[in-house]
């Protein structure tokens, strides 16, 4: 395949050959097409139940808006890149020696690998979950939000890939990384929005909440996939650029100090 | 290519110090590590330096924990030493790791490197576009190493349906898909059938001939050595303890002599003359060591038909397995057992 800059070709070619293992076994990407549709259901059944109770809108989300939302948010979660678990596992058989001795860059060896492995999960989560979600409720609440999808989707993946990139770095000098994945994981469904969109918490939680980094990543693309011009969209996007940054930077930073601090297990 | 006349590996008073806690067994002691980590300090290479000629074929070799792996890493760049220096084609690996790869494969004995659902061709074709091989350089390439390392339609086949021996080829094809200068093996026959380590190490030593590829390799398995190897640097709890030709090593251990005697019946040894030993006996049969320089093996028959009726004998030069065992246990090229 011809690529335009030179440089790019080797992470190409790690997205490809990725992209192809994920494919040799799909029913792991088929099992979490057949959960998201799950999860529409009962988000549907659960909520539906709420707003007879509540009226028609609840902190300006209708039942329409809340389960586009929570199925944009089990997008973002289902497909999210697990660099965490990989750099861990491959610190625990050693064979993180032969990723660190090529000359490509490691950490966008990762995240080349990862966009690789993610891409079948991000189209087939983002089909099933879009087609559940449009039988329950009906089409998406706008076009621009779905337009938006297009930017958000993948800079949700950016997050969750420096976070999870992070904690699997943490893999160099503590053994074990699973506490910190889980904790990451259940901030990312309470604060981060993914169990109950952060619009229903009370104002000072909400805004807290916003302005960290696992809001970037889940609240953001899913509350800018129903409202995106709504109040405070830009402030969103604002924090979120933010995060890229500031995480991308302490990744970097975690990485150089990782390599002074790795032990290769084994031998 | 112009090859370097420097050393292609030079080591000085490398040392690499791990911090590690210490888990104490039992309930109480994974409390008391929790509260109070006992941390202690463990010196995997204690200070060991050493030279290789570009193109030579060299052996690491030591007990487990000796320290091997550890110089396997830092000279790959993926460790930084606590202190000393090393440079690899004159490069520092730690701080030059990039580039370094380039010219240096590298065989982690049971890591794979190959992806475990694809064919091992993907993987060929993925490292050569990460080494920036165009793709007809690299298919050039694939057919040449797919020649040597006997692979034919094994590459079309995904890695997990080969056999271990089938693998490690492939493995070691991969380490050289950008024609490295340089070969780093760190136990690349382990858990290999006999037939299947005589492959690789034909296949090593020819690759190595034909591309003028020098050879760092490690290895428990003293066959690796004799095949590959002229010189060999032994170490142990991270210092070197020997360090010479593989040749100087046999010649200085083939001065003895193993001889062992079967009697017909009730044998009694007599009073053993200087230079001999005694290493087992039991009634009919006797196992004996005998230094050459010290005592003639005509003495020694001499002893052993006085002490009784000799059914069998056998004199056998001690294996370079024992050789190294000795030195591990000893120090000294001394016989032990």
């Amino acid at each position: 395949m011809a690529v335009p800059w030179a440089p790019a070709r080797k992470y190409v070619a790690v997205s490809r050959i990725q992209l192809r293992a994920s494919l040799v076994y799909p029913l792991d990407a088929a099992g979490r097409a057949i959960s998201i549709v799950l999860f529409v259901v009962v988000f549907l059944n659960l909520w539906r139940a709420t707003y007879q109770g509540a009226g028609r809108s609840v902190a300006g989300l209708g039942l329409r808006d809340v389960v586009w939302y929570l199925a944009v948010a089990e997008v973002v979660m289902l497909s999210q890149p697990r660099t965490a678990a990989l750099l861990a596992q491959s610190v625990k058989d050693g064979s993180i020696a032969y990723q660190l001795a090529r000359p490509y860059r490691f950490l966008l060896f990762h995240l080349a690998a990862r966009l690789g492995d993610t891409l079948p999960l991000v189209m087939l989560t983002l089909a099933a979950g879009g087609a559940a979600a449009w039988l329950a409720v009906g089409a998406p609440p706008t076009w621009w939000g779905v337009a938006l999808l297009a930017v958000e989707l993948p800079m949700a993946w950016l997050l969750n890939f420096l976070m999870s990139t992070a904690i699997g770095l943490l893999a160099f000098s503590v053994e074990d990384t699973t506490a910190f994945e889980w904790i990451y994981n259940k901030l990312m469904l309470v604060v981060g929005g993914v169990l109950i969109p952060l619009d229903f918490f009370p104002g000072w939680l909400r805004g807290a909440a916003t302005l960290l980094p696992f809001a970037s990543a889940t609240y953001t693309p899913a509350h800018l996939f129903v409202r995106p011009g709504g109040q405070g969209a830009l402030e969103l996007l604002a924090v979120q650029a933010a995060w890229i940054v500031v995480l991308g930077s302490a990744l970097w930073a975690l990485y150089r100090r990782g390599m002074r601090r790795l032990v290769v297990n084994g031998g | 290519m112009s090859r370097p006349v420097t050393p292609t590996i030079k080591v000085r008073d490398l040392r690499k110090v791990f911090t590690v806690t210490r888990r104490e067994p039992g309930l109480r002691g994974a409390l008391r590590s929790l509260v109070a980590p006992a941390r202690v300090e463990v010196a995997a290479l204690a200070g060991i330096s050493f030279d290789m000629e570009p193109t030579e074929r060299l052996a690491l070799i030591g007990p487990n924990g000796a320290g091997k792996s550890t110089a396997i890493k830092i000279l790959t760049g993926i460790l930084q030493p606590t202190s000393g220096n090393c440079e690899v084609l004159g490069l520092v690996p730690w701080k030059q790791r990039e580039q370094l790869a380039r010219h240096v494969g590298t065989v982690f004995g049971q890591r794979p490197q190959l992806w475990y659902h694809l064919p091992a061709v993907d993987t060929l074709r993925l490292l050569a576009a990460v080494y920036d091989i165009d793709g007809r350089t690299a298919e050039r390439r694939i057919r040449e190493l797919a020649d040597v390392f006997d692979l034919g339609s094994l590459l079309e086949v995904p890695v997990r349906k080969l056999s271990l021996g089938q693998r490690m080829r492939c493995e070691v094809a991969a380490s050289l898909i950008h024609r490295p200068r340089l070969l780093l093996l760190d136990e690349p026959s382990i858990g290999l059938d006999p037939v299947a380590k005589h492959h690789i190490r034909e296949m090593v030593l020819r690759m190595s001939e034909q591309d003028h590829v020098g050879v760092l390799v490690t290895s428990h398995d003293a066959g690796d050595i004799e095949a590959l190897c002229r010189r060999v640097i032994i170490v142990e709890h991270g210092l070197v303890v020997y360090h010479d030709e593989l040749q100087t090593l046999r010649s200085a251990y083939l001065s003895s002599k193993r001889v062992r005697a079967h009697f017909a019946g009730p044998a009694t040894l007599g009073g053993l003359p200087p230079g001999v030993r005694l290493l087992r006996q039991d009634g009919i049969s006797a196992l004996l060591h005998v230094d050459t320089r010290r005592a003639t093996i005509d003495g020694v028959l001499g002893l052993l038909s006085r002490a009784g009726e000799l059914a069998d004998l056998v004199i056998s030069e001690p294996s370079l397995e024992e050789v190294i065992r000795a030195v591990f246990s000893g120090g000294r090229l001394e016989a032990t057992s």
